[in-house]
C-alpha cells in the first residue's frame, strides 16, 4: 500500500534547484509583493529623478524607516497569532522621553538606556495582562494603551522636548551618528533584529507555536502549546523592539519629543500586513514586515520628491497601503485550492 | 429518467487526479450509495454535483438538461441539498440562523423569525436534537452539530440530496433515525446520494451502488441486491490483498508508547453537572470502552482523562502512580494523548503541512526536539509516521486540508503517537475512516496497548468498542450502570445499557464495582 503513496506523488515534486525553482521561490513567498513593490518603487523615482538613486539619498530612506521597521518586526509575532499591539507608537515616546530625562538628570546614558527598556518590556507586560488576563481585546486594550502612554509621556516632559543632551557620549555618536560601511549603526541594527527575529520565527519552537495558534488556536491548545504564555512573549517582544526604537530615536534626533512617532503604530500595522502578515492569521515574515514599513516610508519620502503638498501625501499612502494590500489579497485567492 | 446524473468528470489538484472520467446517476425514489476507499474520490464528486467546486472537465445534467451550479447556494436554489463531510457551520450563530444561510424567511426588510421557527422546529425534533434553536451552534458537540448540518439541508425540501458521511460522528440512535428519514424521502421521490464507511448500515438502506477506486468508477449504479459487503469491499480494494499485513506493527507499537508499571486510576470522580462518582482502572495492556448516550458523561469523562475538564471531586492518578497533573499541557507531558474525532476544529492546522501537523504535538509543544529546529529531519520523521499509518498524501509537504477526510484523522493519530504517549485517550478515532485503514488502527491499538500504554476509548460506533476493546464501562445518567466484557459484550447489550441503564435477565451482568 506505501507504493500509493509514490503514485499519486505529484510530478512537481522533485526538487531540483535550478534557476526556475529560486524565481518561483522568490515570487512565492509571503513578502515578495512588497518586495517588489519596493523595488519597483525605488525604480520609478529613479527614472523620473535620477538623484534619488544616489546612496546617500537611499541609506536616508533606510535610516528614516528603521523605527517603524523595527516596531513591524515585532508585530509580526502578534499579528499572526491573531493579535495586535497599537501601542508600540506610544511604547517608542515614552522609551526616548523617559530616557532623555534620565539623562537630562545626569543619568549615564547607558544605564538610561537600559531603564528606558526596562521601561518598554513593562509596557508588554502590562499589555499582556489586560489582554490575555481580563481579556479585552487586543485592539481596543492597546490602542487605549497607546494613549496612556503618550499621554504619560506628554506629562512627565511638561509637554516640552527634553533637549540639552550630552551628545558627545558614545551613546549619541554610535547609536546616533555612527556609520559602519557608509552605512548607519541603526540600520545595522535593525538588519541584526530581522535576523535574529527570522531565525526565533523559523527555526524554533517559539516561532512555530507562534504561526500554530494562528492557524487553529484550539487545535493548539489542545496539541498542548502553551498558548496564553506564547502570546504575552510576543507582547512583551514587541514592547522590547519599541523601546529599540525609541531609543534609537532619541539618539539620533538626540531630543526626547513627547509629540514625535505620530501614526507610527499604523505604518508598522500596515507595513507588517502588505509585508505577507496577514490579518487572518497563521502566517509569519519579520523580513517582510520590515521591508512592508520601509516601503511605505519610500513612499512617503518619494512624494515629497516630486512636489507634492503635504496634504495630498496622507492621501496618496492611504491609496497605497489599500492597492497594496489588495494586490496580496487578490494573489493570495488565486493561489489556494478553491476549496481549502 | 435521472434526476441528478454526473458524467466523464475528472479532476486534479496538481500532480493528484481526484476523480478520472467519474459518473453517476440518481434516480428520484432511490437511495444511491457511493462508496470507496479514503481519498478514492468521493467527496470530491460530491463537492463537484452541488457547485462547492469546478470539475476539469464533465457535464452535469439535472432533470436531463445541462446544468451548471455557480456555488453551492446555486445548487440549493435548483432542489440540489448537500451535507458535506466536513462541517459549514457559522459557529458564532444559533442553530436556527445556521439553518437558514443567507436564505431566512423574510417578512419585509426583516427576518421572519417565527416562520423560522415553524419551518426548523419539526425538522430538528425528526433528527431527535433536542437542543434550544438559540444557543450557538459552537457550543454544541460534534454529533449536533453534524444533526444541524442535516437538518439545514432537509429545511430546503431538496429534490436531490447528497450526504456525505452523515453519519460518522452520530451514535446509533440518531443514526437510526437519519436512515428513516432517507426512506420516507425516497417515499416522497427525492433522489439521494448517500458516503459512508459503514457498510453494514449502506447495505441496509441503499437502493443502488456506485463504487470509486482511486477516481475511477469500478462499479456503476449497479443494484444493491446484486452485492455483499464481501462484493462492495472486493470492489473498493480491487486485486490489493486483503489483509494489511503489518511487520512493522509491534515494532512500531514498542517504540511509539512508554511503558508504565501501574495503571490509570480513576477515584470516585464527579464531574460538573455530569459524572457523578465514578471509579474505575485500566492496567497498562487493556483496552476499556467507555459508553453511553450524549450527556451521560463518557465524553466528558474522557476530557477529564485528558485533564481539559478537573473534578470537582475524586481524584485522577495516572500510570506510574502519578497524581494527575492541573491543566492539559501537564497531562501532555505526563504522556497523556487524547485523539480527538473532532479533527477539524481540535486536530489539525488545515492551511499548514502534514509535516508540522505530525509533529506539533512533540516537537512544537513539549519542546522536545531542543530550542533549535532542524526542519528536514522533522519532515523525515513525519514522513515514516505517514508510510507506518498509511496516510495517503502527494507528500508531507502536502497540506493537511487537501487530504481526504480518512487521511486526516490518522493524521491526528499519528501526532499523539509521535509523542510517545502512555496513556491514549480517544474519542471517536476512526470517524471517517475506511474499513480497511479502520482495521489497521484497530490493529494498531492492540499493539499499543501489548506495548504496555493504557488505553481509553469511546465510540459512537458500537462495533467498534465491540470489536476493539477487552471490556467496556457503561455509563448511565453519569453513574457506571455496568461493566461488560467476554461473551457479555455485544451490541444489544451496549444499547440496552445505554438507553436504560439496565439489562434484561438473561445477559450476564457484571456489577459496577
Ligand atoms: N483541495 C485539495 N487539494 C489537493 N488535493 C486534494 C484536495 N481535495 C482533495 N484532494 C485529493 O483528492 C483525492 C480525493 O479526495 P476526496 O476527499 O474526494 O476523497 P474521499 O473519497 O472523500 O475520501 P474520505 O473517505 O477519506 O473522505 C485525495 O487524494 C485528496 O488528497
Ligand atoms: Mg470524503
Amino acid at each position: 500500500m506505501s507504493t500509493k503513496i509514490d503514485e499519486r506523488r505529484p510530478e512537481a515534486a522533485p526538487r531540483r534547484a535550478g534557476v526556475g525553482t529560486v524565481v518561483r521561490k522568490v515570487f512565492g513567498a509571503d513578502w515578495s509583493s512588497a518586495a517588489i513593490a519596493l523595488v519597483g518603487l525605488i525604480v520609478v523615482v529613479g527614472l523620473l529623478r535620477p538623484e534619488f538613486l544616489s546612496f546617500t539619498q537611499l541609506s536616508n530612506v533606510a535610516q528614516q524607516s528603521v523605527y517603524v521597521a523595527l516596531m513591524a518586526s515585532g508585530l509580526a509575532f502578534l499579528i499572526t497569532q491573531g493579535e495586535v499591539d497599537l501601542s508600540v507608537g506610544g511604547t517608542y515616546v515614552l522609551s526616548a522621553v523617559a530616557t532623555a530625562i534620565l539623562i537630562q538628570n545626569g543619568l549615564d546614558p547607558w544605564l538610561a538606556a537600559i531603564c528606558g527598556l526596562l521601561l518598554a518590556v513593562a509596557v508588554g507586560a502590562l499589555n499582556s495582562v489586560v489582554v490575555l488576563g481580563i481579556r479585552i481585546n487586543s485592539l481596543i486594550a492597546t490602542l487605549a494603551m497607546g494613549w496612556v502612554l503618550r499621554g504619560l509621556s506628554a506629562a512627565i516632559s511638561g509637554g516640552r522636548q527634553i533637549i540639552g543632551m550630552p551628545i558627545d557620549h558614545p551613546f549619541f555618536t554610535i547609536l546616533g551618528g555612527g556609520e559602519i560601511l557608509n552605512v548607519a549603526v541603526s540600520v545595522w541594527i535593525l538588519v541584526l533584529v530581522v535576523a535574529v527575529l527570522t531565525v526565533v520565527l523559523r527555526a524554533t519552537p517559539f516561532g512555530f507555536r507562534v504561526r500554530e495558534i494562528g492557524s487553529n488556536e484550539d487545535a493548539a491548545q489542545f496539541a498542548g502549546i502553551p498558548v496564553r504564555r506564547t502570546k504575552a512573549t510576543a507582547f512583551l517582544m514587541s514592547g522590547f523592539i519599541a523601546g529599540i526604537a525609541g531609543l534609537l530615536g532619541l539618539a539620533f534626533f538626540t531630543s526626547g519629543d513627547p509629540t514625535s512617532g505620530n501614526g507610527f503604530e499604523l505604518f508598522a500595522v500596515a507595513g507588517a500586513v502588505i509585508g505577507g502578515n496577514p490579518l487572518t492569521g497563521g502566517r509569519a515574515t519579520v523580513f517582510g514586515a520590515a521591508i512592508g514599513a520601509v516601503l511605505l516610508n519610500a513612499v512617503s519620502i518619494a512624494l515629497v520628491y516630486f512636489n507634492i503638498p503635504a496634504v495630498w501625501s496622507q492621501f496618496a499612502t492611504g491609496l497605497i497601503i489599500i492597492s497594496a494590500v489588495s494586490v496580496d489579497g487578490i494573489r493570495r485567492h488565486r493561489r489556494s485550492p478553491q476549496d481549502a | 429518467m435521472y434526476t441528478l446524473e454526473a458524467q466523464d468528470i475528472s479532476k486534479s489538484y496538481g500532480g493528484v487526479r481526484a476523480l478520472d472520467r467519474a459518473a453517476i446517476a440518481v434516480r428520484p425514489g432511490s437511495v444511491h450509495a457511493l462508496l470507496g476507499e479514503n481519498g478514492a474520490g468521493k467527496s470530491t464528486l460530491v463537492k463537484i454535483m452541488t457547485g462547492a467546486i469546478r470539475p476539469d472537465s464533465g457535464v452535469l445534467r439535472l432533470d436531463g438538461a445541462d446544468v451548471r451550479f455557480a456555488s453551492t447556494a446555486d445548487a440549493f436554489r435548483q432542489g440540489v441539498g448537500v451535507v458535506s463531510q466536513e462541517l459549514s457551520l457559522f459557529p458564532h450563530l444559533s442553530v436556527l440562523a445556521n439553518m437558514f444561510p443567507m436564505r431566512e424567511p423574510r417578512r419585509g426588510p426583516f427576518v421572519d423569525r417565527r416562520e423560522m421557527l415553524r419551518l426548523a422546529v419539526p425538522i430538528l425534533d425528526e433528527l431527535g436534537l433536542e437542543v434550544d434553536p438559540m444557543v450557538p451552534v459552537s457550543r454544541l458537540p460534534l454529533a449536533e452539530r453534524q444533526l444541524v448540518e442535516i437538518g439545514k439541508a432537509l429545511v430546503t425540501k431538496p429534490r436531490v440530496l447528497l450526504l456525505d458521511e452523515p453519519t460518522s460522528a452520530l451514535e446509533s440512535g440518531a443514526t437510526d433515525r437519519l436512515l428513516h428519514i432517507l426512506r420516507v424521502l425516497r417515499s416522497q421521490d427525492v433522489a439521494v446520494v448517500f458516503v459512508s464507511h459503514i457498510l453494514e448500515e449502506v447495505m441496509s438502506v441503499c437502493d443502488e451502488i456506485t463504487v470509486l477506486r482511486d477516481g475511477v468508477v469500478v462499479t456503476a449504479g449497479e443494484d444493491v441486491g446484486a452485492h455483499t459487503v464481501e462484493s462492495v469491499v472486493s470492489a473498493m480494494i480491487g486485486d490489493r490483498p486483503r489483509v494489511v499485513v503489518r511487520p512493522s506493527g509491534r515494532a512500531l507499537a514498542e517504540q511509539a508508547v512508554a511503558t508504565t508499571t501501574s495503571g490509570l486510576r480513576v477515584d470516585g470522580v464527579t464531574l460538573h453537572r455530569t459524572v457523578q462518582d465514578v471509579s474505575f482502572a485500566v492496567e497498562p495492556g487493556e483496552i476499556v470502552g467507555l459508553a453511553g448516550l450524549a450527556g451521560s458523561g463518557p465524553a466528558e469523562l474522557l476530557r477529564a482523562l485528558a485533564g481539559i475538564e478537573s473534578p470537582v471531586r475524586g481524584t485522577i492518578s495516572l500510570p506510574g502512580g502519578i497524581k494527575a497533573p492541573h491543566g492539559q499541557r501537564a497531562h501532555i507531558a505526563a504522556g497523556v494523548a487524547y485523539v480527538s474525532g473532532d479533527r477539524r476544529r481540535l486536530g489539525l492546522m488545515l492551511d499548514k503541512p502534514v509535516w508540522e501537523n505530525v509533529v506539533q504535538v512533540r516537537t512544537m509543544a513539549m519542546g522536545k526536539d531542543g530550542a533549535f529546529l532542524r526542519v528536514p529531519g522533522l519532515v523525515t520523521r513525519a514522513g515514516e509516521h505517514m508510510s507506518r499509518l498509511n496516510i495517503r498524501a502527494s507528500s508531507p509537504e502536502a497540506t493537511a486540508g487537501s487530504l481526504s477526510g480518512g487521511n486526516q484523522q490518522k493524521v491526528v493519530l499519528a501526532k499523539w503517537l509521535d509523542n510517545t504517549p502512555s496513556t491514549i485517550v480517544l474519542d471517536d478515532p476512526t470517524r471517517g475512516v475506511d474499513i480497511g485503514a479502520k482495521a489497521e488502527i484497530h490493529g494498531l491499538l492492540g499493539d499499543l496497548a501489548a506495548a504496555g500504554a493504557v488505553v481509553v476509548l469511546r465510540s459512537t460506533d458500537l462495533e467498534e468498542l465491540v470489536a476493539v476493546c477487552e471490556r467496556v464501562i457503561v455509563l448511565y445518567r453519569g453513574r457506571i450502570c455496568a461493566e461488560l466484557r467476554g461473551d457479555g459484550l455485544s451490541t444489544s447489550a451496549l444499547l440496552q445499557l445505554m438507553n436504560t441503564g439496565e439489562l434484561a435477565p438473561e445477559g450476564s451482568q457484571a456489577p459496577a464495582s
